[in-house]
């Protein structure tokens, strides 16, 4: 075995492990028959589970798999992050907001994403340990371009949420 | 911007699927 399969193994089982967990914790925490919009959960942990890293594994399906993945990073971000506000610690003090509400699991969930990362870098860039990080930070697949995304669609989400009730 | 080949689908009609979306989501996302 080289070292690229043995690092990509590596990744690949941090990526399905992390996802699962999150799987499950969904599904313990709030089961989809309490709510429909405990789906969505369901649904990305399905993803997450298995599409992202069959994805992944396939050399031209590996940018849709770094693609889905951050998506669905950022549908995860933005469902806590609505789901948070709507259970507003009271009172809402710093050490509740950053105990009480979803933002450690947030934070959680930003591994997956930095995990994608790594195996989409690694295989898209390769594994010279010299080799200069070059490329805009705002254009795919830089992490810039992922902070434009989360900033569009939280928008989006939140004018839809306020205007289309 | 021409480069732009996800899905085979043209960048504008990507991005106008992706605002239906999550118009949607946000409508229908309720906790």
């Amino acid at each position: 075995m080289t070292i690229r399969t043995y690092v990509k193994s590596t990744l690949f089982l941090a990526l399905i492990a992390i996802s699962l967990g999150g799987l499950l914790l969904h599904l313990r925490i709030h089961p989809a028959s309490q709510n429909t919009s405990n789906f969505l959960p369901i649904v990305s942990g399905i993803l997450s589970v298995i599409v992202v890293p069959l994805l992944f594994s396939g050399k031209k399906t590996i940018g849709y798999g770094y693609t889905l993945n951050g998506f669905l990073v950022i549908i995860g971000t933005i469902g806590m992050a609505h789901f948070a506000i709507d259970h507003w610690p009271e009172p809402a003090t710093f050490e509740s907001i950053v105990l009480k509400t979803t933002l450690p699991d947030i934070i959680v969930l930003w591994t997956k994403f930095f995990v994608g990362k790594a195996i989409f870098d690694l295989e898209l860039f390769g594994y010279d340990p010299g080799r200069s990080k070059v490329g805009v930070t705002y254009r795919y697949p830089n992490t810039g371009w992922w902070i434009v995304h989360l900033v569009a669609i939280s928008t989006v989400y939140t004018i839809s949420g306020w205007l289309w009730r | 911007m021409n480069k732009f080949k996800m899905f085979s689908l043209n960048w504008w009609v990507l991005h106008i699927l992706a605002l239906i979306f999550f118009i949607f989501l946000g409508h229908a996302i309720h906790f």
